[in-house]
């Protein structure tokens, strides 16, 4: 018999036995679980073309712009304006259902084009000219977060935007590896002969902290994932392989507020056609299992799914049959009862576009990050960004 | 000076100490830290080969996308192979303050180009004025082509002037933030229009594109340029205060002491010369006092580069050290933003302290850190266990231990944690290494370097 079988039988067995602290146990259960919000962001790396992803199928500015990378086949008409590529054929269901909001011409004043730097900026939640050095979700962490594992990225190495002031999220793309490494006995017997006096306030002491922090939430996810919940299958692709592990996280009900993923690979200056469709096909597809995944567990209800790119892709098409950095774009929002379904806002003016060329931003990307930390985190926003942003109406 | 202090100097001013430099050494400060300067006199530039870049003639590039493409590639990797010549570069230097020097004032002047020939110019730029004037060192800067196209400093014209540049020139480089007021930062935006550089990365400047106006900035009126504008900054001595007070953060102790960092300011602001600061720092009792010994924590570069001066390692796979510096979360060329690394504490994470307290033994001992507490039958069986999992590590390194062995035969294997761990040992950690087997250096090495205190010089 496996450990965690022994400990699940032992622990059925004594629930048996003494009913009245099994109860007790339930209602502890309840009322810390019930309700516990769940965020997942999904960062598609590169600048996604967001006017291929939501088409303007009836705009003859935007076939006259991009006269061979328009996309005229196969689109899903969802409005009179605006079509799905057909690769986010999987989505369309969430769409249906009301749960999946479409914000469009998202971005913030005086966008930066380097990759780099936006993609920091919608890290940080920084204005264009200001550079910060921790992250929105790092920063919610430090108010609402113990543990690093309280906010988890599916990466080897930890995002800005998972780093607070003190607070560090963890990283790992895969939690055994890291229990293992955690394991080394030589790390435990460092750890029993640790010895923290007078230490606290230094920094060895600091690492000493993280260290055994690192070990207890290795530890702590390690043993409280359960590995043979899911019965839903997975495309095979990078992204997938990251959202099977979340959702796995999520139906184990462990303590983690903030997921952290990402697909790249969108940076579509040369022939982007074939490049983009896999890609969205990609996210898609990974999107749709996960979000089954978590309707089978009944954990959809508490889960947020905040879809972004660091910038979207000139308007114009360029000679390589491509497209160029850009500035405002879309972000997809993924949940259950949400307040304003479908279509957010309208697409910007093709006509009206900034001295680039490219689409002029309606929605500052932070009104966005205000409202999921107010609405649906229940968080002090303006401490987390340091400003007051209006609060929208999609939850 | 003491074995201590030496290792102090050595770890602050380059990236560690072995004992076999040891018996040459004089042990009169004077002459230690004299020699330091003396050994960083010359300047060794990092000069790839550029032929495939530096006969293209740029019109080309726009007339033929498969010429611009095939560029790109090249430099893709050229970039990556300028990573590598510099971290290889640390760990053996000629010049070893000077190395150190340039390692410190990339993380000042923070700059970031894809183009390898305008980041090795950038970065040969820095490494030239590491230890010379500091006045010159910020025009050079100013006037850099990778600095120009990161702070947009080509886009400043006269007609529609960016400010990024005069912004984090105040800012970051030189003032530290509340010492000029907005006003400041759009005037002397406009001294700096004009400002360009051609295609092999030279400056130019475009007469038609500069303002020859007047420019009020910090109370003063007048037709300014460029260099009149740092002439002016550096004669507000915040700037040698904040220079200061970055230079004693990451040489001394990151908890800033206001007397010493104004007695350096006193020493700087007089000439701006960096040679003399550092001189001073380093000649000052304080530098050597308990409180700043193994009070910093290394940052990935110092972590890595230190291990391989103790234990020599050759990188099979020049991509292993790409993978190890982003794992630890310092690339070199490939800083988060202007601002730089934090530092400090901001290196250690949940994910970061766990490989940095596997790595030397990942790196040096196929991933085995002994346990050789009980001498027994079971450390036997996982050492033969590791040894066949080699094949299975995401490293690919030859260590040298005889070198090691070489260099560290005056040194007792019970004294060793004296040499390899700066600072002092957590006390109950001290007890537990008591009671290890100090039958061999090498196992009691990698259980040293496995410590939280390894992290710490």
């Amino acid at each position: 018999m496996d450990r965690r079988k022994f400990l699940k039988d032992s622990a059925l067995a004594s629930s048996l036995l003494f009913v009245p602290s099994f109860l007790k146990a339930f209602e502890s259960v309840d009322a810390t679980r019930l309700g516990y919000k769940r965020l997942v962001i999904v960062q598609l790396a590169g600048g996604n073309d967001g006017l291929n992803t939501i088409i303007p199928y009836n705009n003859d500015i935007y076939y006259n712009s991009r006269p061979r990378l328009a996309i005229t086949k196969d689109i899903i008409k969802m409005t009179d304006d605006l079509g799905f590529h057909s690769s986010l054929a999987p989505l369309r269901s969430l769409f249906d259902n009301g749960e999946l909001s479409i914000l469009n011409n998202v971005g913030y004043p005086n966008p930066v084009r380097s990759h780099f730097r936006s993609m920091d900026i919608w890290q940080t939640a920084s204005d264009s000219n200001q550079y910060l050095q921790s992250g929105w979700l790092g920063r919610y962490m430090d108010m609402y977060g113990k543990k690093p594992y309280n906010a988890i990225e599916m990466d080897e190495q930890l995002s800005l935007a998972m780093k607070g002031e003190h607070f560090n999220g963890i990283a790992t793309n895969d939690y055994k590896v890291l229990y293992r490494t955690a394991k080394d006995p030589f790390f435990e017997s460092v750890h029993n002969h640790y010895n923290d006096a007078h230490l606290n306030e230094h920094n060895l002491g600091y690492l000493y902290q993280t260290m055994i922090e690192a070990k207890s939430s290795a530890k702590y996810i390690y043993e409280n994932t359960k590995v043979k919940l899911s019965q839903q299958d997975y495309p095979k692709n990078a992204l997938a392989k990251q959202l099977k592990n979340v959702a796995q996280f999520i139906n184990s009900n462990i303590d983690t507020k903030v997921f952290y993923t990402s697909l790249g690979g969108f940076d579509t200056h040369a022939n982007q056609q074939d490049k983009q469709a896999r890609l969205l096909s990609q996210y898609a597809e990974s999107i749709s299992s996960f979000v089954k995944d978590l309707k089978q567990n009944g954990t959809f209800k508490d889960t947020l799914i905040l879809t972004f790119s660091e910038f979207g892709r000139r308007v114009k098409q360029n000679a390589a049959n491509g497209t160029d950095h850009g500035a405002a774009n879309n972000v997809f929002v993924i949940g259950k009862n949400l307040k304003q379904a479908g279509f957010y806002n309208n697409l910007a003016s093709l006509k009206d576009l900034d001295s680039n060329g490219d689409l002029k931003y309606e929605i500052d990307f932070r009104t966005v990050y205000a409202t999921i930390l107010s609405k649906w985190l229940n968080a002090n926003d303006e401490v987390v960004l340091n400003q007051n942003f209006k609060k929208l109406s999609f939850i | 000076m003491t074995q201590k202090e030496l290792q102090h100097l050595y770890w602050r001013a380059g990236f560690g100490w072995y004992p076999k430099n040891y018996n040459g050494f004089s042990k009169d400060r004077k002459q230690v830290v004299n020699s330091l300067f003396e050994d960083s006199q010359s300047i060794t530039p990092i000069e790839l080969d550029f032929s495939y870049f530096k006969g293209v003639d740029p019109n080309d590039i726009k007339k033929f996308p498969s010429l611009a493409k095939e560029i790109q590639r090249k430099s893709k990797k050229k970039i990556l192979e300028l990573n590598y010549t510099w971290v290889k570069k640390l760990i053996k230097p000629k010049e070893l303050l000077r190395e150190r020097m340039t390692l410190f004032w990339t993380n000042h002047f923070v700059c970031r180009d894809r183009n390898p020939l305008f980041s090795q110019q950038y970065n040969n730029t820095v490494r030239y004025y590491a230890l010379g004037d500091f006045r010159a060192f910020v025009k050079a800067i100013s006037k850099d082509a990778a600095m120009l196209r990161y702070l947009n400093g080509k886009q400043n014209r006269k007609r529609k002037p960016n400010e990024n540049f005069a912004r984090e020139l105040m800012e970051l480089f030189t003032l530290g933030e509340g010492h000029y007021t907005e006003n400041d930062i759009k005037e002397s935006a406009r001294a700096f229009t004009g400002y360009n550089h051609n295609f092999l990365g030279e400056f130019r400047f475009w007469e038609s594109q500069h303002d020859y106006g007047f420019k009020t900035f910090m109370d003063k009126t007048a037709r300014f340029d460029g260099d009149d504008i740092i002439d002016e900054i550096l004669s507000n001595k915040q700037c040698a205060r904040f220079i200061c007070g970055k230079v004693y953060s990451y040489f001394v102790n990151p908890k800033p002491n206001k007397t010493h960092i104004e007695a350096m300011a006193n020493v700087f602001f007089k000439d701006y010369n960096i040679e003399n600061l550092m001189r001073f720092v380093f000649m000052s009792d304080w530098f050597y006092a308990e409180e700043n010994i193994g009070s910093k924590i290394k940052s990935p570069i110092e972590f890595l580069v230190g291990i391989a001066n103790t234990v020599p390692v050759k990188f099979e796979r020049d991509k292993d050290l790409l993978v190890i510096q982003r794992l630890l979360g310092q690339m070199l060329l490939d800083p988060p933003n202007v601002a730089g690394w934090k530092g400090d504490k901001a290196w250690i994470d949940a994910n970061t302290i766990m490989i940095r307290l596997k790595l030397p033994s990942v790196l040096l001992n196929n991933a085995l850190i002994s346990l050789k507490e009980y001498g027994d039958f079971n450390d036997k069986f996982r050492e033969e266990y590791f040894k066949r999992s080699k094949d299975k590590l995401p490293f690919k390194t030859s260590p040298d231990w005889d070198a090691f062995l070489k260099n560290f035969k005056t040194i007792e294997t019970k004294k060793l944690s004296e040499v390899i761990i700066q600072g002092q040992i957590n006390k109950g950690t001290a007890e537990y290494l008591k009671t290890l087997s100090k039958a061999s250096k090498r196992d009691y090495c990698i259980q040293l370097m496995s410590l939280p205190e390894y992290q710490m010089c």
